[in-house]
């Protein structure tokens, strides 16, 4: 069952991570002589107010995964951490899960700027809090594959 | 929340308080997942029940209390509320969570 749900918060994060990627790169302005043929500009170019949903919901779903999960980590995992002395590992995590809560709490605000129509007065609340969303995804993720590999990455 | 402008003010308090929450251990509750068993209060050692979570306990303490501040302030002053205030106080936080978190490191 635990490695079910592991598969399933693995497989919610990746679209997390894709959905707020591509989000906030498409908060950036595109410079005038840019190519718009470009990978990375038509990577941009994504209608970005068709996210906000979808990276709320995801990010709900994901952190609720991870709450089942966490109970498991604190039996198995960080008993281990410290047994080993990984107090760096031990530390991305408590990291991890503050970022987590604090990304929770940001979610009504964020949802609220970036409801339509689009209010220029809160471009910068919608950039920054989608950039700091993107943060706390890409924290999450990596360190949630770091630790679940640790095992085989410090022998 | 009675409308789009408490929004803001919950996710500001937000993550001011689970930080006020984490840091002095105010959690709501604590689970000790070795017996699957919730409690209010930090239960001692001896009773062999395991480590605790705080973690949920932050998060529930810190929604609640965001709740509240955003059910209370009045919808006109909310209003008023610079939308800068919001993503800034968020991400000193985020900062502050970070420098705090450097104890891991060294």
């Amino acid at each position: 069952m635990i490695i079910i749900l592991l598969i399933l918060h693995g497989l919610l994060a990746v679209a997390l991570l894709g959905a707020v990627t591509h989000q906030a790169l498409s908060t950036r302005r595109l410079k005038p002589n840019a190519d718009r043929d470009s990978f990375v500009v038509r990577y941009r170019s994504v209608h970005d107010g068709a996210f906000p949903y979808a990276v709320a919901i995801l990010f709900i779903l994901t952190s609720l995964g991870g709450g089942f999960l966490y109970p498991q980590y604190r039996i198995d995992v960080r008993p281990s951490l410290e047994e080993r002395q990984l107090s760096a590992a031990n530390g991305v995590f408590e990291i991890k899960e503050h970022l987590a809560a604090i990304g929770l709490g940001i979610l009504p605000a964020y949802l609220v700027y970036w409801r339509r129509p689009l209010l220029s007065q809160y471009t910068a609340a919608r950039r920054s809090l989608t950039w700091m969303l993107a943060f706390v995804i890409w924290w999450s993720f990596l360190v949630g594959h770091v630790l679940n590999n640790i095992k085989g990455l410090v022998p | 929340m009675k409308n789009a402008s408490s929004a803001p003010v919950f996710s500001t308090v937000f993550g001011v308080t689970y930080f006020i929450c984490f840091l002095y251990d105010f959690a709501l509750f604590r689970y000790y997942p070795e017996v699957n068993q919730f409690h209010l209060h930090e239960q001692a050692a001896a009773l062999g029940l395991g480590p605790p979570i705080l973690w949920y306990g932050w998060v529930a303490m810190a929604a609640i209390v965001s709740l509240g501040f955003a059910t209370l302030v009045p919808s006109r002053l909310a209003a008023k509320i610079p939308s800068s205030a919001c993503w800034i106080v968020t991400a000193v936080v985020l900062l502050i969570v970070l420098i705090y978190e450097r104890r891991w490191f060294v």
